[in-house]
């Protein structure tokens, strides 16, 4: 009897030094609200930014709740593709639902500086929160994002050897808009919908990302770090045409949009993109929406597809 | 005599001076108003300068001149029919209401089947129903305090309504948040014959009860005693007022402050006889609207404010001004 309560209390120590030992290897992540201890490879992750679902799904981790703004199809197949579809909406981005995500027992939750700064509290409440700035971050930011992630999901080589692939695919795709630079065209990225253009400019995120690959932009760099705001462009026909890209890379966020009601007018047409038939949609949600380096790989593919055709047009 | 066609030159003179302000500036810096007098003598192959002109700068002028028109004189009938001169689209709610319709028209199109234009006409019928019920107006005594309160609660509530999008998508909140301010920098020729309809159609039926608006002015009991039901003229007046501002926010957006400013510099210049103060708001509205286009693409230049912005800056103050020394008002 006395052996066995021995044995038992024996167990339960070792217990509690094995669980001590997870608490100590358990780390303190930095992020932009301040320090957060997060327990060691968590296993119930929610993310309130696209973004980060790409972070996760860069190093194969599943989150088990997202925010999709209750809009499934903006979880799109190349991310399904990892993460599987066993996750749970917690709602919009905007405003995700508190209740939903305690419902989940999270044991890690990722948040967005500009969105979810003031429910930082609520979301601490209910598991470790660490909280990056997705929304108004750049490439750069975006990269070194998903470093900080890969850290506090106990992945920080997977998320080392991730990054240097993307580096290396990244180097690649700049030697190739090197050789389209020499071709003298600007280039301009912007989404459009019934309601109008919203060209992004070089301080938004894709334009950072086209920046970083030596694109030459149409839209000038300045008013960078003015606001979320400026980045976003909304530009009418006149001053697309003052403006002039020489290539205009679009994505489409409606079927009926501006460019397709002015594609009759004079103006339009004699926009240097239009003239020379250098206008192409792309994938606005990969484009704008989604960031990181699963996304921006996405984009890679469609600039490539597109560098080929304006050469290819520009060789005729 | 000489006096009134003084009044007059200065306000053609100053519609003038708008106009070409409005067509002058813009997104290109290569298109001014020359285009304009070579679009008239060049009859052969159009330059993409007098293109921009015809296609882009001229719709878009004309536009102001018709919102201002339109909201111009739904004020004037709004301030007639309540006798409050605080009365406007935007006090009375009837421009939030207008959003709101519009809104769901854009959220929910399969509950919603009649149309943007329809729905912005119907929730500015439906917000100036409510103004006017909650203040008492059906019971018919119409005090300018519960008037203007009620007004600011319809608008309150239908602008809350209308921000509950904003929670909902980046590019629905974007876009609501576009016609909420007053923007007109997208449109074209297609845009402007619902509104010069309804321009045509509000000024000439405004004239009509011009004589009925004065006698309303004098007191409802004044006006029986001379024969005329005041019911039918508010419910006239009323219904042109919506339809106006309806038709205006559904192009433009609803702009603050155009339909109350302007009635009063007018009353004013030209005094409370409504025929001839309805055709003096009318150019005084577009006046306003003009000026506030021309400034919206100079601010910033070469990005733009949007245009309800400028007005609203403009109008703001006056309405402080008028609300702190009016004797009017009564309050």
């Amino acid at each position: 009897m006395g052996n066995r309560r021995f044995l038992s209390s024996l167990a339960a120590a070792g217990f509690a030094l094995l669980s001590l030992g997870g608490i100590a290897q358990a780390r303190d992540v930095q992020h932009e609200l301040g320090t957060t201890n997060v327990p060691d490879e968590p296993k119930r992750i929610v993310v309130l930014e696209f973004s980060f679902i790409d972070s996760l799904a860069a190093v194969g981790v599943a989150p088990v709740g997202l925010t999709d703004d209750n809009k499934p199809e903006r979880i799109t197949e190349q991310y399904r593709a990892i993460i599987g579809n066993d996750f749970v909406s917690v709602g919009t981005r905007k405003s995700p639902s508190l209740e939903m995500i305690a419902s989940l027992q999270p044991d890690l939750i990722i948040a967005d500086k500009t969105r979810h700064s003031s429910a930082y509290k609520s979301l601490s409440a209910i598991a470790p929160t660490i909280v990056l700035d997705s929304l108004t971050g750049d490439y750069h930011s975006a990269l070194e994002q998903a470093q900080v992630i890969g850290d506090a999901i106990g992945k920080s080589e997977e998320m080392k050897a991730r990054v240097a692939a993307h580096t290396a695919r990244f180097e690649s795709v700049k030697a190739n808009v090197a050789n389209a630079k020499k071709e003298g065209r600007t280039f301009q990225f912007g989404v459009v919908s019934s309601r109008g253009l919203y060209l992004h400019a070089p301080h938004s995120y894709n334009g950072s990302l086209l920046m970083a690959l030596g694109l030459p932009l149409s839209l000038s760099a300045e008013g960078a770090g003015v606001s979320y705001e400026s980045a976003y462009v909304k530009t009418s026909l006149e001053q697309l045409s003052e403006i002039n890209p020489g290539v205009l890379l679009l994505g489409r966020y409606s079927e009926n949009t501006v460019t397709d009601q002015w594609k009759d007018e004079p103006l339009y047409k004699a926009v240097t993109a239009v003239k020379e038939e250098q206008v192409y949609y792309v994938s606005g949600h990969n484009w704008a929406r989604l960031r990181g380096i699963v996304a921006s790989e996405l984009t890679f593919d469609e600039l490539e597809a597109a560098l080929a055709k304006v050469a290819e047009k520009t060789g005729k | 005599m000489a006096r009134a066609s003084i009044k007059l030159l200065v306000l053609l003179g100053a519609l003038l001076a708008t106009a070409v302000l409005s067509l002058h500036v813009g997104g290109r810096a290569d298109v001014g108003i020359s285009q304009f007098f070579s679009l008239l003598s060049n009859s052969g192959e159009r330059t993409l300068q007098e293109l921009v002109m015809l296609d882009i700068r001229m719709p878009r002028t004309v536009v102001a001149i018709l919102t201002g028109i339109n909201l111009a004189i739904a004020g004037v009938i709004l301030q007639a029919i309540t006798r409050n001169a605080l009365a406007s689209p935007s006090i009375l709610g009837i421009n939030q209401g207008a959003a709101l319709g519009m809104t769901l028209a854009v959220l929910l199109p399969s509950v919603f089947v009649v149309g943007v234009e329809a729905m912005a006409i119907i929730g500015a019928l439906l917000a100036g129903t409510l103004t006017f019920g909650f203040s008492g107006g059906f019971r018919g005594s119409i005090r300018p305090l519960p008037l203007v309160l009620s007004g600011v609660a319809v608008g309150a509530f239908s602008f809350a309504m209308v921000r509950f999008t904003f929670t909902l998508d980046d590019e629905v909140a974007r876009d609501v948040i576009l016609w909420t301010t007053g923007d007109i920098s997208g449109v074209r020729w297609h845009d402007t014959t619902a509104l010069s309809l309804w321009a045509f159609g509000g000024i000439l039926a405004a004239m009509l009860i011009a004589h009925k608006l004065n006698l309303l002015a004098m007191g409802e009991a004044a006006a029986q005693g001379v024969g005329a039901d005041p019911r039918k003229t508010l419910l006239i007046g009323a219904v042109i007022a919506a339809g106006l501002t309806g038709v205006s926010v559904a192009t433009a957006g609803p702009m603050a402050f155009v339909g109350l400013v302007v009635p009063h510099l007018c009353r004013i210049v030209v005094g409370a006889d409504h025929r001839r103060l309805l055709p003096a708001a009318a150019v005084g509205g577009a006046v306003l609207l003009l000026f506030a286009d021309g400034l919206s693409k100079l601010v910033v230049a070469p990005e733009e404010v949007p245009v309800g912005v400028i007005a609203a800056l403009i109008g703001a103050p006056y309405f402080v001004y008028q609300a702190l020394f009016s004797k009017e008002l009564d309050l």
